[in-house]
């Protein structure tokens, strides 16, 4: 699918609810015309999901292949439902609770035995979930949401609005993504299934943010008893939640196995009696697992792609996607360190921009596999993403001029660091700076923790590392972080690790999230990318595509825009 | 409690235990002395031969071979002979493993030379003064001794070279901490057996110096021990390396035969090249050592000769 | 009797100094559990950080939690995981001994059953090519490392030849009686076993050999070949009875050691061992779950030595644990 394909269909989507705001305040029937069908819905001050709209509320859970799946067209017959699905995967989960932990692992397991107020279809529309319907005010400032009556815990209790009152609390106290829910007040309704969400300001990106692997509603009557969030037992011991599966076993470095929730509220699923992750493997293992059929899909492959993927692409009996994760908007980036003396000099950061050779990048570490050009801060799925930013093509002359330029003609040299499994890419961008005589030192970081002590550490110790950070759907919640000013925080990873400001940047930023005209929203983050980019805090490689592979009987893998951080009660294995 | 941690493990049979009447494995049927002697002299010099060729390839031959050997030479995953690869294939960035294997070993004998020299130097000394003195003194150094043998090997390596960052410095100290106790226990034996013979009563007689009677007296006398110790020493510091190195705990920038391995092993099913030739060299590497040291072993006790 | 008081005293004021080393080591070392739960969480206010220090008594100074930390071990309290949600670290270890345990007792006792067996039958003839075959086998085992020679393994028997699984310990989506369950973990526990046990079946056909070589020298075997013994028997009833003491010795005061050292081929094998759980707590920087790996595993090495001297002293009362070998 083509990138101006994706473009309209997500302007569509994020615009849909945005609109309902704007229009519910001021109409602006201008800004519809250049979006799609969903503009038809903003003279109605109740937004539901477009097919859902025309039907009565209350009958639509009820319809065989209701509007809550995602994939209507590929269900299952009597005979081919239940099964077990064996997941590969090479790192450990900590534990399922998502509202504390913003980590791939976390929320790949996390939706599966909770529930979330809302899912996103393909076309990045916004499908009931724990939400039957989901109505914003005509100010802006509170969002009215009616709960799936059959909806429960695993253990028979009733969802509530004080359960996604707690929820929302766990997660401006614990959850790294502070924007998300930071306008959010409180939430009315207590013990019954009409809430009302309030905000201080207006907030577009709420909706995206009620997500599975963003916001799971998680039980009050287990964890409301004043122990500390991010280590509760019950995160990974005796986990109760509203999701399709239930948790069987949990050894997070192990194993993690599930078996269908035969009471889940919506009718009909979880297809598959089990679902297994088998963790902490060798990489080289997960691949061999899925060659002899141990495995029926491999999770974690994003991080690696690359010659896996080709090999994968060859065996008769797997399956290679390139779908799902689309939301996410993973960027792949050197960051550098704005508190080093050398790298403090612009010239010299853009120096080192044009001496990557993006393409060899790609070539290299992604295979080939047409992982796409990124330009700018916000990655190029998004409406919001500016085409024509300047790309810093590779351009050796221009780099070795600024360098010349910077005073650096002998060149320098400057550490960088990251983990074991990151050596490939360290090793190549080593050999591509030494060309302008930049000579890379590779520190290997032991573990998680020993990078973030490097790299967010109180000191300036790192000059520079590779990661990756994801969009997370809305610049508000995964763009931000890594250059507002007031990021600019010790110890928190993700943060605003360059230590790069800009006051101007900040402003248009800030704008931008409070803001619901689309084209104007786009506007300011054009101008904000604009600076970005000339300033140079870090150096986009990427917009990365992320592949899975799979067996070929694995029917309805997780392929949605957050590809497996979202609930796969829709999974089936065709024998 | 004789150990040669090598793998994280024991190799027990490569030392007698104290415990062990090793005299009574010094009877060899006569005939065949000669004939074995010749046998092992040859896998002794075979395994000489082996080890200067890995020298030669890891110190000298780089000096004649142009060129980076983390310069991208060709396309990623290329076989060994395939069209535009190398003799030894590339690798995932599409360089040739023949040229990063070949210096490889650099930083692996390096660390692991420093090693055995560190484990060499410290149980020789605490063997040496343990084993002379006797009495308290002994039986401190040997309940010193017995506290870092019950050390988890490997497990307490990775624990310090993890948390005190792979440094040569740490990798060295990791070693050396874990495998000095066997060459003490070794050389402790030996001295408590040569302290009584007559040429150190002799010595002893014309009034020589503590001192002067352990490092110049009756240390030279148990060189043949030290030696021979000494080159397995360096092969299980070598496999030790290895195996800290696979994990990740070792130089990025030495790439280290090890560190290869490991950084080769998410490909090993479409690209066997890359684990195999470094794997290779550790195999070979630590095989011409053992020969050496089975070699230097009969040389040096020939009662020995029938084991 | 005295002695073995001595020698259990001795054992305790040991496992006090493993603690005491251990535990310096890891707290001295930059960076702990919260930061590391702050790390893999994506973030961390400094008041939630502080909370949890004082939570886990990690705001204390480093020798009153050693104070604190020896006092519990010694209660048998080996505190709880702050990486894995306050699970009992006894627990989480329990979990992970029996498969390490397993694998090394299969490694071993394979490696033992074949090491001696070949090195019997190479000590009947000491200048036989199959003797020499073996002293070469036993060099060659040793010299694989045993990471290196698991993926030659992976890649024959399991990618090339289809015949063993892959990884970890069971099939996860097994279903059968108790019967089919064990073939199943026999299955997964092949491949490992003989990564491990091929150093140790080199190692145990040198001992042996040399070992044998010496006893069919000895009066006895002597007398039972005079006897008009068939060779068989002599060699497998009377000489091995006694070749086989420096075996049991070497065997005993390897366990600890191989307890630890299975780590690598549990790395390969994704096997659920305790290895790979101490691993993974350096990576985590699980304090907690570290310590109590690294004490237990000192502990079995004491264990096993101490028992291997009584061992000793049973079978051959000669030997005195202050006397030397050649003394």
């Amino acid at each position: 699918m083509g990138s101006r394909n994706w473009r309209s269909l997500l302007a569509a989507v994020l615009t849909l609810s945005l609109f309902a705001v704007a229009c519910g305040g001021s109409d602006d029937t201008t800004e519809a015309a250049d979006t799609t069908e969903a503009a038809d819905t903003t003279d109605s001050e109740e937004v539901d999901e477009p097919a859902a709209a025309s039907e009565p509320e209350p009958e639509f859970v009820e319809e065989a292949g209701g509007d809550f799946l995602l994939r209507p067209e590929n269900v299952p017959t009597d005979d081919q439902r239940g099964g077990v699905v064996v997941v590969g995967y090479a790192g450990a989960i900590p534990h399922t609770n998502g509202a504390v932990s913003s980590g791939y692992a976390v929320n790949t397991v996390g939706p599966q035995v909770n529930a979330s107020l809302l899912r996103y279809n393909d076309d990045y529309q916004p499908v009931p979930y724990l939400a039957d319907t989901w109505t914003i005010a005509d100010d802006g400032l509170s969002v009215t949401l009616e709960l799936n009556a059959e909806a429960r815990f695993h253990d028979g209790e009733d969802v509530t609005c004080t359960d996604v009152d707690f929820s929302i609390k766990t997660s401006q106290a614990n959850h790294p993504f502070k924007p998300m829910f930071a306008p959010v007040t409180g939430v009315d309704g207590g013990d019954t299934k009409s809430c009302v969400v309030n905000l201080s300001q207006p907030h577009p990106a709420l909706l995206i943010a009620f997500s599975p692997g963003l916001l799971p509603i998680i039980p009050e009557h287990i964890f409301n008893d004043g122990q500390e969030m991010k280590t509760h037992p019950r995160n990974s011991t005796d986990v109760i939640g509203a999701g399709p599966f239930k948790l069987v076993e949990f050894d997070g470095s192990e194993v993690v196995r599930f078996e269908a929730n035969d009471d889940f509220f919506l009718p009909g699923l979880p297809y598959l009696d089990e679902l297994i992750f088998d963790l902490g493997l060798d990489p080289a293992t997960v691949t061999l697992g899925l060659e002899t059929g141990e495995f029926d899909i491999a999770a974690g492959d994003g991080a690696h792609g690359g010659q896996v993927v080709v090999d994968a692409l060859e065996d008769p009996n797997l399956r290679v996607s390139d779908k799902g994760f689309e939301a996410i908007g993973s960027i792949p980036w050197i960051q550098l360190n704005l508190r080093d003396e050398v790298l403090s000099d612009v010239r010299v950061r853009q120096a080192l921009a044009y001496a990557i050779d993006k393409e060899a990048y790609n070539d290299v570490i992604a295979v080939g596999l047409n992982n796409t050009a990124q330009c700018g801060p916000i990655q190029r799925n998004s409406p919001y993403y500016n085409p024509d930013g300047k790309c810093y093509d590779f351009d050796l002359e221009k780099a070795q001029a600024l360098m010349d330029e910077a005073g650096y003609s002998d060149g320098f040299s400057l550490t960088m660091n990251q983990s074991q499994a990151n050596v490939p890419t360290m090793e190549l961008i080593a050999e591509m700076w030494a060309k302008i005589g930049v000579t890379v030192e590779i520190s290997l970081d032991a573990d998680f923790p020993d990078w973030i002590a490097k790299t967010v550490g109180e000191g300036t110790e790192f000059d520079a590392t590779w990661t990756t950070l994801w969009n997370w759907g809305d610049p508000v919640i995964g763009v931000n972080r890594s250059y507002n000013c007031d990021n600019r925080v010790a110890g928190v990873a993700f943060s605003n690790m360059s230590w790069y400001c800009n006051e101007e940047v900040d402003s248009l930023l800030n704008d931008a999230g409070l803001e619901f005209d689309d084209a104007k929203r786009a506007e300011l983050y054009y101008s904000a990318a604009d600076i970005i980019n000339e300033e140079v805090p870090v150096i986009y490689l990427s917009n990365q595509v992320w592949y899975t592979r799979m067996q070929k009987s694995l029917q309805n893998s997780p392929e949605s825009i957050w590809g497996f951080m979202d609930s796969w009660a829709e999974m089936w294995v065709d024998e | 409690m004789a150990e040669t941690d090598v793998h994280g493990m024991s190799d027990g049979q490569e030392l007698p235990d104290p415990h062990l009447d090793t005299s009574r494995l010094r009877q060899a049927p006569a005939k065949y002395q000669g004939l074995r002697m010749f046998m092992r002299n040859k896998a002794a010099v075979f395994g000489a031969v082996l080890l200067i060729a890995i020298l030669f390839i890891t110190f000298i031959l780089p000096i004649f071979v142009t060129g980076d050997r983390t310069e991208r030479v060709g396309s990623i995953h290329l076989a060994p002979g395939a069209e535009g690869s190398t003799t030894f294939g590339t690798d995932y960035l599409g360089r040739d493993v023949g040229r990063i294997v070949m210096q490889g070993g650099s930083a692996t004998l390096k660390v692991a030379g420093l090693a055995a020299l560190v484990i060499v130097v410290v149980g020789t000394t605490i063997g040496a003064v343990a084993g002379y003195y006797g009495g308290w003194v002994d039986n401190v150094l040997m309940r010193i001794t017995e506290f870092f043998q019950v050390l988890p090997g490997l497990l307490f390596a990775i624990v310090i070279v993890a948390l005190y960052g792979a440094s040569t410095k740490s990798i060295v100290l990791a070693i050396g901490l874990i495998a000095w106790p066997t060459i003490a226990r070794l050389v402790r034996a030996e001295f408590m057996r040569q302290k009584n013979l007559e040429y150190v009563k002799a010595a002893r007689a014309i009034g020589a110096s503590d001192a002067r009677i352990i490092f110049k007296t009756i240390l030279p006398n148990t060189m043949p021990v030290v030696i021979v110790q000494s080159t397995l020493v360096m092969g299980g510091a070598i496999l030790f390396e290895a195996g800290l190195a696979f994990l990740g705990l070792s130089n990025p920038k030495d790439l280290s035969w090890g560190f290869y391995i490991g950084a080769n092993r998410t490909y090993f099913l479409s690209n066997w090249w890359g684990l195999t030739f470094p794997g290779l060299m550790i195999f070979f590497t630590v095989l011409s050592l053992s020969l050496i040291g089975d070699g230097l072993q009969d040389a040096a006790n020939p009662k020995l000769r029938g084991r | 009797m005295k002695q073995i008081a001595v020698r259990i005293l001795q054992a305790f004021g040991l496992v006090l100094a493993v603690i005491v080393l251990n535990f310096m080591l890891v707290h001295l070392a930059p960076g702990d559990a919260v930061d590391a739960l702050a790390g893999t969480a994506g973030e961390m206010s400094p008041e939630t950080t502080e909370r949890l220090r004082a939570q886990y008594g990690l705001d204390e100074p480093v020798t009153t939690q050693l104070v604190t930390y020896i006092g519990n071990v010694l209660q048998g309290d080996l505190g709880v995981s702050i990486g894995n949600n306050n699970r009992p670290v006894t627990e989480m270890i329990a979990e992970r001994l029996w498969p390490t345990v397993l694998l090394s007792i299969t490694a071993l006792s394979f490696a033992i059953l074949v090491g001696v067996f070949v090195g019997t039958l190479a000590a009947r003839r000491p200048e036989s090519g199959f003797s020499h075959f073996t002293t070469v086998f036993a060099l060659v085992g040793f010299a694989m490392p045993a990471f290196w020679t698991g993926y030659l393994l992976l890649i024959v028997f399991s990618a090339k030849l289809g015949w063993l699984p892959v990884s970890g310990m069971e099939d996860l989506r097994f279903r059968g009686g108790w019967f089919a369950q064990q073939w199943d973990v026999a299955k997964h526990l092949f491949l490992p076993a003989l990564a491990l046990g091929l150093i140790y079946i080199a190692a145990y056909s040198r001992l042996s050999r040399a070992s044998m070589l010496e006893v069919l020298e000895s009066d006895y075997v002597r007398t039972a070949r005079a006897k008009g013994l068939g060779e068989r028997s002599v060699l497998f009833k009377h000489a091995l009875r006694n070749g086989v003491i420096p075996i049991v010795t070497v065997m005993g005061l390897q366990f600890g050691a191989i307890l630890s050292g299975a780590i690598l081929v549990e790395t390969v094998f994704s096997w659920p061992g305790v290895g790979r759980l101490a691993f993974e707590a350096v990576v985590e920087r699980d304090t907690n779950v570290l310590l109590g790996v690294l004490f237990l595993v000192s502990l079995a090495v004491i264990i096993a030595n101490f028992l291997t001297d009584l061992l000793y002293r049973f079978i051959d009362p000669r030997i005195r644990v202050s006397g030397s070998a050649n003394g």
